[in-house]
């Protein structure tokens, strides 16, 4: 399923968690902490969990500098059996994704399993595009 | 001068009484007079015990005793500066909360606005050794359930340990214990690892800051970024605990991200 209007209203799955703030820098903080709690309670390795609150602040910091001031982040935690997977959007004037070639995305990339970003139309009046980015850290194997 | 004074009952302004007429004459010298500065230094030198009690007071909270006195030194400077004799206060009622106010601001501005309860350093503690002992069995990072069996602790209070270590961004005892860089083998040249970085977009930007870095902190951002190692990895190669390094590389993350959105402003 592909979200169309990514300031959801539902909840998707019921153990899904989703927070919503003001995309500003200063919230960065309270993410990361709820980040490595989930994290910590998914029981992944504490690589994995200090990788993942990483870049989930990376991943903030990059779509609240492109938000429109004033706007809403949504930031979304998804778990399954696999894996646990974030997705963090923002409004932007802008419609360019952020650069693969960015040292950020880099540090994304290597801290996750697996890193995307996308642009969609908003549809709600006003601001421009829907940024999202989406990572996705599995669950260990344990041996 | 009061060299006489006894340690056993002596209140506090017995100490500084001397200094009191320093004040008076500091107060009424013309901003211009070279004597100002003579005055004001000895004021200042005459109140250190002043700061360093202050310090004493808040040390063993997980700050280093050295940088709270100089942190309450910079509040005593400021509380000299601004102290008016002719507002009928002493300055002792005036400088103490005013040097008890800049290290309270250091706390916070360190993250430790709250005293963490020994138990949860405890804690913390009793982790951090769990997971380097079972790293080394396991050849990988363990999970919090897996700590927990090990120690024989519920899930939630190994939880609440990484929590509380997640929390209070804690420059626990692994900080001290690891010491300085000393230990570092500095084996890999670092030349190579900035090549690594060439294809990245702002590499111009990016380049000197990562030189600023210091050396533990450039090794880790190389081992972690350049030649993919887990942090459990990194952690045993530098011989610092995997939560140190996980504080080490946030920071170090920090520093790289704020110096690459100065240097977008300056172009």
């Amino acid at each position: 399923m592909t979200e169309t209007d990514p300031p959801s209203h539902d909840v998707g799955a019921q153990d899904d968690i989703e927070l919503r703030l003001g995309a500003n820098l200063v919230h960065l903080p309270i993410i990361r902490s709820v980040a490595a709690s989930i994290a910590i309670r998914a029981d992944l390795d504490l690589d994995a969990i200090a990788d993942l609150r990483l870049a989930v602040d990376e991943a903030c910091s990059t779509l609240i500098t492109r938000a429109v001031a004033d706007s809403t982040m949504v930031c979304r935690f998804t778990i399954s059996d696999q894996e646990l997977r974030f997705t963090g959007t923002v409004s932007s004037d802008g419609d360019d994704v952020p650069s693969t070639a960015s040292f950020g995305w880099r540090v994304l990339t290597t801290l996750a399993d697996s890193a995307d970003s996308w642009v969609e139309p908003s549809r709600v009046n006003g601001h421009g595009n829907w940024v999202h980015i989406e990572l996705t850290k599995r669950k260990p194997t344990l041996t | 001068m009061t060299e006489s004074t006894t340690h056993g009952s002596r209140t506090p302004s017995d100490d500084y009484g001397h200094l009191v007429p320093l004040f008076e004459e500091y107060a009424s010298l013309a901003e211009d007079d070279p004597r100002r500065a003579e005055v004001r230094e000895e004021l200042v030198t005459g109140h250190l015990p002043l700061a360093e009690h202050i310090a004493q007071r808040f040390s063993g909270r997980g700050v280093a005793k050295e940088d709270l006195v100089q942190v309450a030194r910079v509040g005593l400077i400021n509380a000299v500066d601004r102290y008016d004799p002719s507002r009928g206060s002493d300055f002792l009622s005036f400088a103490v909360p005013t040097v008890m106010g800049e290290v309270r601001r250091h706390f916070r501005d360190t993250g430790w606005v709250i005293r963490v309860p020994r138990r949860l350093k405890e804690l913390h503690l009793s982790i951090n050794n769990a997971s380097t002992q079972l790293s080394q069995r396991l050849g990988r990072a363990p999970t919090p359930s897996e700590i927990a069996t090990h120690l024989g602790l519920s899930p939630e209070e190994v939880y609440e340990g990484l929590e509380a270590g997640n929390a209070y961004h804690s420059m626990s005892l692994d900080e001290v214990l690891s010491g300085d860089t000393e230990n570092l083998a500095l084996g890999d040249t670092l030349g190579e690892e900035d090549a690594a970085l060439e294809g990245v977009e702002n590499h111009e930007t990016l380049q000197p800051l990562v030189k600023d870095l210091p050396e533990r902190e450039r090794r880790i951002l190389a081992l972690r970024f350049v030649h993919n190692m887990t942090q459990t990895q990194i952690a045993e190669r530098i011989g610092i605990s995997q939560m140190h390094v996980s504080r080490l590389l946030a920071r170090t993350l920090d520093t790289l991200r704020e110096g690459l959105v100065e240097g977008a402003k300056d172009d």
